[in-house]
């Protein structure tokens, strides 16, 4: 089964700004083990959520608004996705996550492509 | 410079569409996927199962510290969640992601997705990992090794 999991944190607040180099050291030994995992690809990171743009189109016009889709404590800041053969391998993936100390991790299974939503 | 576009709807109104509504539905979005792949600009798809099939983990209590191996919380514990991080009225359920040369070409992208009619479409520019190639976020510079 694939899995989607989103990473949620407060892109305002992601510690000592001088020791970065730290947090980017956790995230590029997860993301050296997401490499090595069988069907597992490395995460995108995204930029800020205040670069979102939302897009609705109704009876034929298109509106467009500046920002995410919903305004939360935190924001999506990147994702990846795993091949896990259950819920709860998902979660030891998301629990090795670095995120998963100071934001949230959400798992979201995929559906297998050929089959209807 | 690639987008994530991100699919929401409102998951029970989809749930109540007859099969062969929703089939008809699903071939409009078979169409646009072809129009983004002759167009170039078709990178990935998926379908998310619903949120009811979403768990999220994060620490209760503690407090979180930041130390030279990042951030740690020692007195607060893993807790996992049903459901998704946060409850809307409308659900992300799905994705496309595509290239497009700026973001005004991604709105028009958006606007053409079928989803759009039923939900909104947010557009989220993924970062280019070459150009964030000086921060070590991973041996082979960036947060996102290219694919």
């Amino acid at each position: 089964m694939r899995y989607m999991l989103l990473i949620h944190h407060d892109e305002n607040d992601l510690g000592d700004p001088d020791r970065l180099n730290e947090i980017y050291a956790g995230w590029a030994a997860f993301n050296a083990a997401l490499a090595k995992a069988a069907g597992a690809a490395p995460g995108e990171r995204m930029e800020p959520a205040s670069k979102a743009t939302t897009v609705r189109v109704r009876d034929g016009r298109t509106g467009i608004v500046d920002g995410p889709y919903s305004d939360t404590k935190e924001q999506l800041g990147g994702y990846f996705f795993i091949e896990a053969e259950s819920l709860e391998k998902a979660v030891e993936w998301a629990e090795l996550c670095p995120a998963s100390k100071y934001g949230a991790v959400e798992i979201r299974p995929i559906v297998p492509p050929g089959r209807d939503y | 410079m690639r987008y994530l576009l991100m699919l929401y709807a409102d998951e029970n109104a989809g749930a109540a569409i007859p099969p062969q509504d929703m089939a008809k539905a699903m071939d409009t979005m078979y169409a646009y996927q072809e129009a983004l792949t002759k167009a170039g600009a078709f990178v990935s798809t998926s379908a998310l199962a619903p949120t009811t099939q979403a768990r999220t983990l994060r620490m209760e209590g503690g407090e979180v510290r930041q130390t030279g191996a990042g951030f740690v919380n020692e007195g607060g514990a893993l807790k996992v969640q049903d459901g998704p991080y946060a409850e809307a009225r409308e659900q992300f359920g799905g994705f496309f992601i595509i290239e497009a040369e700026d973001m005004d070409a991604a709105v028009k992208w958006a606007a053409r997705c079928p989803a759009a009619q039923w939900g909104p479409v947010e557009i989220r520019p993924i970062v280019n990992t070459l150009s964030v190639s000086e921060a070590p976020w991973c041996a082979d510079g960036g947060f996102a090794a290219k694919e």
